[in-house]
């Protein structure tokens, strides 16, 4: 008897604890903060990024115009946090993944920046950056960056060679999709297990979306065309594409440790930017950056990173606005991109780059970059794309990646392209086109 | 299980009227003091939910859109029970649940009773092996998940596959256990059963103890043998610890997953996807609340089909002996 | 019981103990080997170059408000479950008892949607409450509250209080003691079996909570266990070894509480009436 009164009593400190806690905890949120702090978000990813972005916290810190207090949240879980946290709750500057910029547009969640951060600041974005960051809807900038994502074949000149496989010098002599097929049936003759490409299929997430969006964009498709997929992601174009690829399965390495490419076990690896760091040092001299294959509009290629916004519902968009030109200054970009190899946001740093300046290793992906299709359908010209701004976006991606590796192990490319067209087109119907017709 | 409606009234000669009848109202007030918490709590955070499943789920519903949740009627039932788009994955983790359920429960009870059935003998060191087997109940199965996720880790590395290896000298060759669409439910399975067996264990356990010992006696005295008495003897004086333990590990089954979630997220290709992994992603990562919630009234459904079944066909024995 | 059938049963209950504690054991072994030497076929049961490198590199790993602190997941585990526990035990037994030994007005209904509701598990309505709590993510009092009322506990109450005799209860009425002293100094010392009972089986589920973390709960500071090991293990890089640290340190305590008690306890699940 006494036991349970113990027990009861031991509750009721523990509840007080609690709720002192949950006042202490909630400080930590956004909304309230005092007049010359802000409260900012962004995800934790690798440790190099972690530590750039604190120093440049640290930084603006100490220049005296105002507090940044920052908080992590892991990168897995971030966009999921983002999307189920309501507006008032969201701090002052959140970090975002480009593409989901629409849909947190739409939720109230962004607000515009045009007015917010200073002229110079988005005149020295890069257009391919501007691309990813502006909401059709209305036209208004929304994000502004510090790095995009850029996305190539990377080549074991030494195997490539032994094969006697020609390559492309430029994003200008691209393999075309049958070039490419023809040299990874060459490079197999000779390979121990017939395996020659790495596809990183050991990747999930947003991957298989962004890796492989080129593919359609290629064909010549952009692949939702005002809150329709029928007819565009399931195309004849597409569907042909998206079959070639999976043709070329027999000779991908399944990389379950990661290290094909590295190991000398494959010739080719389609991958983006942030392996590039890794496979220089493994391969020295012999490492090339070759464009994607070109499925009949030109080769494509991905852009879209992440991107930094400030909440509508923000007390201090000024400190906030202050602080996202500091972001995007040309040392905290240079900072940023020498930690994660990433091609620069800005074109005054894309200029004096190593890696990705005129003569560096990475030039064509600043290229393709430079080349950017923007918002509108891929011509045979232009280069990276984004990834379609739209408020479906998630439902887009999930479906499309469904799709794409669906038919790659196996599935019939033309049913599986249907269903996903359908289900995103029934998404727009759900939600009333998402405000836009 | 029948419920007393009258007090047993002892004869009380020195009871007034008067106080019996306060003594009814005192009940009242005391009554419902007692009751009011937790039924105040069962009603704010289990009715109300359960009602709100029902309304959201006729509903187009997400969790931060600006415009309020558009009437879908019984579209999203629709979707998931009839639209060959979206049934397939809906069923798959239907039959997914089901196949949970109709491996683990036989296994892991019969399982659970062998292991009784052997600790039930006078020997010693029967605590030793008890503690043993009871060990893995105590684990959360987030942790059970990360132990055996590297359990289950590919390539001859792994340890599965090493003992495999081991004790089929090199026959049997290494398995991507998590990997692959044919083995990555049974390797679900398994670890679940891993989990699970030792509480059922003891269930089974207390009621192996609450056998009367002289029915075994008159058993052997009729020179019944041991699986004559185990048919006889045992299992009918178990038979409402079984029906209560197979009854629980039903419903346990259906709600898989937190191994789901942590080992393959469903996958690969939906061998592993579940109503309540869907129920959840829909929700949270596709931020679907409508679908999500139509999932889980279907769940509910099922849930309570399965159980109004096995309580009519597994009766239990609330006989007066 | 003949020698042969003993060897037989030792022999089995071996074979089958190795299988059950090879897991916990490869558990505590991987914390204390180098990581590169967790997956390393069956030798990742011998416990070479045993060091508690994992355990100081796994605590360095929580070492800012963006990772968390490991203590602060103990603390809320602890903090959630023992709320849950102890609130649920007085709260369920007190409305167990209302509905087996008092008499009042809407008593026969209350009963019947108490049994209706056991039926309901918890995730048939995670996703409505997740919708409608959505605001209070990131609390103590989230992880808490909506468990410590449990039809399933009332229900468990409900059945061992009606087996109770009820002699002594009429006996404290003649002596003029009111339902409170009644159920709190008579009929609760007498149901030790059945809180014990419920102590158990409340403190596993609640221990091992994941679910409703999973979907209330993002930011480090509020995990508990379970989400705080799931977020670690799916975090590059995948240092085995220290998520296995992070794993015995998680378990450790419970299994040592467990494992001293547990003769008690297997006793109170038999006298409960569980079995039925």
């Amino acid at each position: 008897m006494r036991s349970r009164l113990v027990a009861a009593a031991f509750a009721a400190p523990l509840l007080v604890l609690a709720a002192c806690g949950d006042a202490g905890g909630d400080s930590s949120d956004g909304g309230g903060a005092a007049a010359d702090e802000i409260t900012v978000w962004a995800h934790q990813g690798q440790e190099a990024e972690v530590e750039a972005l604190q120093q440049a916290i640290d930084e603006f810190n100490a220049l005296g115009e105002g507090t940044v207090s920052l908080q992590f949240v892991p990168e897995a879980d971030y966009t999921s946090t983002v999307t189920t946290t309501s507006p008032e709750d969201l701090p002052d500057v959140l970090e975002f993944d480009g593409p989901m910029m629409a849909s947190l547009a739409y939720a109230g969640k962004l607000a515009p920046l045009g007015d917010v951060v200073s002229a110079e600041t988005v005149e020295n974005q890069t257009d391919s950056v501007l691309a990813q960051n502006t909401n059709p809807a209305d036209g208004e900038l929304y994000g502004v960056s510090q790095f995009d994502a850029s996305l190539g074949v990377y080549g074991n000149r030494a195997l490539l060679d032994a094969a006697g496989v020609e390559y492309p010098t430029g994003l200008d002599d691209a393999w075309t999709a049958e070039e490419f097929e023809a040299a990874l049936e060459t490079l197999a003759a000779q390979d121990e297990d017939g395996k020659v490409l790495d596809i990183k299929e050991n990747y999930g997430a947003e991957w298989p979306t962004y890796g492989f969006l080129p593919v359609a964009w290629s064909a010549g498709e952009r692949i939702v065309v005002d809150g329709a997929a029928d007819g565009h992601l399931n195309s004849p174009a597409v569907v042909d594409a998206v079959e070639r690829f999976a043709g070329w399965r027999q000779f991908t390495d399944p990389n379950t440790d990661d290290a094909a490419f590295v190991d000398g076990r494959v010739a080719l690896s389609w991958v983006g930017h942030w392996v590039y760091n890794t496979y220089a040092e493994a391969l020295g001299e012999d490492l090339v950056v070759l464009p994607l294959p070109d499925f009949g509009s030109g080769p494509k290629s991905g852009q879209g990173s992440w991107a930094w916004g400030v909440s509508p519902e923000s007390d201090n968009a000024e400190l906030a606005g202050r602080f996202l030109d500091f972001l995007t200054g040309d040392e905290a970009v240079a900072a940023m991109t020498d930690a994660n190899a990433a091609p620069p946001a800005t074109t005054t740093v894309t200029e004096s780059s190593t890696l990705y300046g005129p003569d560096g290793p990475l030039a064509i992906f600043a290229e393709s970059l430079a080349r950017t299709c923007g918002d509108a359908a891929p011509t045979a010209d232009c280069v990276a794309a984004p990834r379609p701004i739209t408020p479906a976006y998630p439902v887009i991606s999930q479906q499309f990646s469904e799709a794409f590796f669906g038919a790659y192990e196996g599935g019939d490319a033309q049913e599986l392209l249907d269903q996903a067209a359908r289900t995103i087109d029934l998404d727009f119907q759900d939600n009333d086109g998402y405000g836009q017709g | 299980m029948s419920t007393t409606t009258q007090t047993t009234r002892q004869a009380r000669p020195l009871a007034p009227p008067q106080k019996r009848r306060s003594g009814l109202h005192r009940d009242d007030r005391a009554a419902w003091a007692m009751f009011l918490p937790a039924a105040a709590g069962l009603l704010l955070f289990v009715v109300v939910p359960f009602v709100m499943a029902g309304w959201l789920s006729l509903h187009n519903v997400r969790l931060d859109a600006p415009t309020p949740p558009s009437w879908m009627g019984l579209e999203q039932y629709r979707r998931i029970l009839l639209d060959p788009d979206f049934r397939g994955e809906f069923y798959r983790g239907l039959l997914n649940n089901v196949l949970f359920a109709a491996v683990v429960v036989p296994v892991q009870t019969a399982l659970a009773l062998a292991l009784a059935l052997l600790l039930n003998r006078p020997l010693r060191g029967m605590p030793v092996f008890r503690t043993f087997f009871f060990m893995p109940v105590v684990f959360p199965m987030a942790l059970v998940a990360v132990v055996w996720k590297v359990i289950y880790a590919r390539g001859e590395l792994g340890m599965l596959n090493a003992a495999i290896d081991t004790l089929s000298f090199g026959h049997l060759g290494p398995y991507d256990w998590l990997g692959d669409p044919g083995t990555a439910l049974p390797a679900v399975i398994i670890m679940s059963i891993w989990q699970g067996a030792g509480l059922q264990m003891v269930i089974i356990l207390a009621g192996l103890q609450g056998i009367p010992a002289d029915l075994y006696e008159a058993a052997s005295l009729d020179r019944a043998g041991r699986w004559l008495q185990f048919r006889h003897v045992t299992l009918p004086g178990l038979r409402n610890t079984l029906i209560f333990v197979v009854m629980v590990t039903t419903i346990l089954a259906f709600r898989l997953f937190d191994q789901v979630y942590i080992m393959t997220q469903g996958g690969p290709q939906q061998a592993t996807t579940t109503v309540m992994y869907q129920a959840v992603t829909t929700a949270f990562d596709a931020n679907n609340v409508g679908r999500a919630s139509a999932i889980t009234v279907l769940f509910f459904l099922i849930v309570l089909a399965i159980t109004l079944v096995q309580r009519r066909v597994l009766r239990e024995d609330r006989e007066v002996s | 019981m003949s020698r042969l059938r003993t060897t037989l049963t030792y022999l089995a209950l071996t074979a089958l103990a190795i299988v059950f504690v090879a897991p916990v054991a490869y558990l505590v072994i991987g914390s204390l080997k180098p990581s590169g030497e967790v997956i390393d076929g069956l030798a990742g049961f011998v416990p070479e170059n045993a060091s508690l490198q994992n355990y100081s590199g796994m605590l360095g790993r929580f070492d800012s408000p963006a990772t968390g602190y490991f203590r602060d997941f103990y603390l809320t585990s602890l903090l959630v479950t023992s709320v849950v526990v102890a609130g649920g035990l007085l709260v369920n037994s007190m409305a167990a008892y209302a509905l087996a030994r008092l008499r009042w007005r809407g008593r026969d209904a209350a009963l019947l949607t108490v049994v209706a509701l056991t039926i309901l598990p918890f995730e048939a309505i995670a996703v409505p409450l997740f919708y409608l709590l959505n605001d209070h993510r990131n609390t103590y009092y989230i992880q808490y509250l909506p468990f410590v009322a449990s039809a399933f506990s009332i229900y468990l109450f409900y059945s061992f209080f009606v087996g109770l005799p009820r002699e002594l209860e009429e006996a404290a009425r003649i002596d003029g003691a009111g339902t409170w002293r009644t159920f709190f100094r008579i009929i609760v010392p007498m149901s030790k079996p059945v809180f014990a009972t419920v102590t158990i089986l409340s403190f596993l589920t609640t221990w091992g909570s994941f679910l409703w973390p999973v979907m209330m709960v993002d930011q480090p500071q509020r995990r508990p266990l379970p989400l705080a090991i799931a977020v670690f293990q799916g975090q590059p890089p995948y240092d085995w070894g220290q998520i296995f640290a992070f794993g015995v340190l998680m378990v450790l305590p419970v299994l040592v509480v467990f494992l001293v008690f547990q003769r008690w306890f297997v006793q109170s699940l038999a006298s409960s009436g569980l079995k039925g």
